[in-house]
């Protein structure tokens, strides 16, 4: 048995832990291949209207992975935290897959709210697989344990580039766009080839989240916008400038990209609003001009 | 052939291509003003063509720049020594004139931007991001409904004593909302002035929203012809608008004093007779199909770009 998963949305914020926990289990896997035009255009055509460029870009995953496995895994995100939401996205996708696709979807369902945990999800779907509890619980420990280790090493690593002295820039927004290989790798390309670090508002320890986020907004629902606000927060006063990269039409993010750009005035910020339609002319012309405000006097040599 | 040393700066924007021939004090010696017409190289080819004809004798070009929405393709062509985004262009152009600019508001065809400097560097831009609404694009579309030649929207919005008011949060909105006021009765110069105002509002609450605009404001830009625009634009700011009539060659100005500072070599003015080709073509290597553009020099491909990955690297 083959499991499909999309490259796609939850998939980078939980990529080592679904890797690990099938890896522990022996399962075999498929993860569709990195975003490309192919697969944007595969996406679009199946889309509802008003879905947004991620959302477009997740169903020409989930077709890229069409007739190569037995079952898809998508999860139903509905909260991560009590008392707070995620994008509405993450728990239709479920349902929206099921409706578009002829396809075996797995069961998996995080809601914190009705005390449905990670934990539990990954609990469900071991034995739903045919694995003993014991057995799933170990690999989702390991998985978890995984997981500790990378984000540890990387914010270790964001940690020296921190300390560093060369320019450097925070790219905040969402894995799912800032990552993907079609939506926000230009955007890192273009940074990188003009020699500019790059600190990403999703390697960052959410211990002190509540202090760190409020000092844009101290009531914010949407997790995974809290968590960019939290990283802004801790950030802001070691990095030039700020880059908020959003996906044209995000609710959240226009709302909480707004409130950023209204709060924080001591560093250069530049909102992006990647769209399906947009060439990367624009973006680089938008891009260079703001490397020459945080390179500042020697973009005048 | 004369001795004083001359750098010539181009800007090739979507509409219109302009260049300047600066001396060593940052003085305009020449410049010219031609629409690109979706043909740049024709374009830049005619702008040389009438620079090297204006250009007054005794100076030498030795260094040139480019900047605009084409300023990779003519920059390369040319062999120019500095190709530079046109927000930062702008800005060093702006102010080798007007040394104390604080805002820089700019109207051009398709795109409109505010740039905002302290001691003449650039602290913070914004661009209109997904809409062309209240650009030049916008008023041009108007005149021609209103049956009105552009030239004169200026002078016939400055006649109107009650500008009426036009929702202009969307060209297409706009337009209905247009119709309507003509149709109940609103007098055609209130119209036209209204549409000043709406192009104005619309900038402010757009491209300029949560932006400290300090003065002194020089505004630039095709737009910044429309005398209408430039009234609305005092009213509704409170402050004094500068307006150049040099406010479309700042870019170009701009490049051109960034190239003072490379390397020297004589500029030569039939650079583009040369046997150049561009060709675009889509890439198959991957599932991507990059649109790429390869530029021949005498059939020899010199560069290429627009590839997303090495695959479609053919150099």
């Amino acid at each position: 048995m083959v499991i499909g998963v999309p490259r796609c949305l939850f998939y980078y914020r939980y990529q080592t832990l679904i890797r690990s926990f099938f890896n522990e289990l022996d399962i075999e896997y498929v993860i569709s291949d990195p975003s490309n035009k192919k697969i944007l255009e595969d996406g679009k055509k199946i889309a509802p209207d008003e879905a947004c460029f991620s959302l477009k870009m997740f169903l020409g995953h989930v077709k890229n992975l069409e007739g190569k496995c037995d079952y898809i895994f998508i999860p139903r995100i509905e909260s991560v935290k009590l008392d707070e939401k995620v994008c509405t996205n993450f728990y239709l996708l479920y349902d929206l897959v099921n409706n578009l696709f002829d396809i075996k979807i797995l069961d998996f369902n995080i809601d914190e709210q009705k005390r449905k945990t990670e934990k539990s999800a990954f609990i469900q779907l071991g034995l739903f697989l045919g694995f003993s509890y014991n057995r799933v619980i170990t690999a989702y420990n390991h998985a978890k344990e995984k997981e500790k280790k990378v984000k540890n090493n990387n914010i270790l690593k964001q940690t020296c580039i921190l300390n560093n002295n060369c320019k450097k820039v925070l790219v905040a927004g969402h894995p799912y766009n800032i990552y993907d290989e079609f939506i926000g790798k230009p955007l890192i390309d273009t940074l990188k080839k003009n020699n500019i670090e790059i600190v990403y508002s999703d390697i960052y320890d959410t211990k002190n989240i509540e202090e760190e986020s409020s000092i844009i907004s101290e009531e914010v629902y949407w997790t995974f916008n809290k968590e960019i606000l939290g990283a802004i927060g801790k950030y802001k006063d070691n990095v030039d400038g700020i880059i908020l990269v959003s996906a044209f039409p995000c609710g959240p993010d226009s709302l909480i990209n707004e409130l950023v750009i209204r709060k924080i005035k001591d560093i250069p910020i530049l909102n992006i609003i990647l769209d399906e339609a947009n060439s990367d002319t624009g973006l680089v012309t938008r891009l260079e001009s703001f490397i020459d405000i945080i390179n500042k006097e020697s973009a005048y040599e | 052939m004369g001795n004083k040393k001359a750098y010539l700066g181009i800007d090739i924007g979507s509409i219109s291509t302009k260049g300047v021939i600066i001396d060593e004090n940052n003085n305009i010696i020449c410049s010219s003003y031609l629409w690109t017409k979706g043909v740049p190289i024709q374009a830049v080819k005619n702008l040389l063509k009438e620079l090297k004809k204006n250009l007054p004798d005794g100076y030498i070009v030795v260094s040139c720049g480019t900047t605009g929405s084409a300023r990779r393709l003519i920059g390369i062509m040319t062999g120019a020594s500095v190709i530079k985004n046109e927000i930062t262009a702008h800005a060093i152009g702006t102010s080798s004139i007007y040394k104390d600019v604080k805002t820089i508001f700019e109207i051009g065809g398709q795109d409109s931007k505010i740039i905002l400097i302290d001691n003449g560097i650039v602290t913070d831009y914004a661009m209109n991001t997904i809409c062309a609404a209240g650009t030049g694009a916008f008023l041009s579309s108007q005149a021609k409904r209103l049956e009105i030649d552009v030239q004169d929207f200026g002078r016939i919005a400055l006649t109107s004593k009650n500008p009426t008011k036009i929702a202009a949060r969307c060209t297409v909105f706009a337009e209905s909302d247009l119709v309507h006021k003509a149709q109940i009765g609103h007098k055609k110069e209130d119209i036209i002035a209204g549409l000043c105002y709406s192009v104005v509002n619309n900038y402010l609450n757009n491209v300029a929203k949560g932006k400290k605009i300090k003065p002194p404001i020089v505004f630039q830009g095709g737009v910044s012809k429309n005398i209408g625009v430039v009234k609305a634009f005092c009213d509704v700011t409170g402050e004094d608008i500068i307006t150049d009539p040099n406010g479309h060659l700042m870019g170009a100005l701009g490049v051109a004093i960034l190239s003072k500072k490379e390397k020297e070599e004589v500029f030569d003015f039939n650079v583009l007779d040369l046997d150049f080709e561009t060709k675009g073509y889509e890439c198959k290597r991957c599932p991507n199909h990059c649109e790429i553009i390869a530029i021949k020099k005498d059939k020899k491909i010199i560069d290429t770009w627009g590839n997303r990955c090495e695959r479609g690297a053919i150099i």
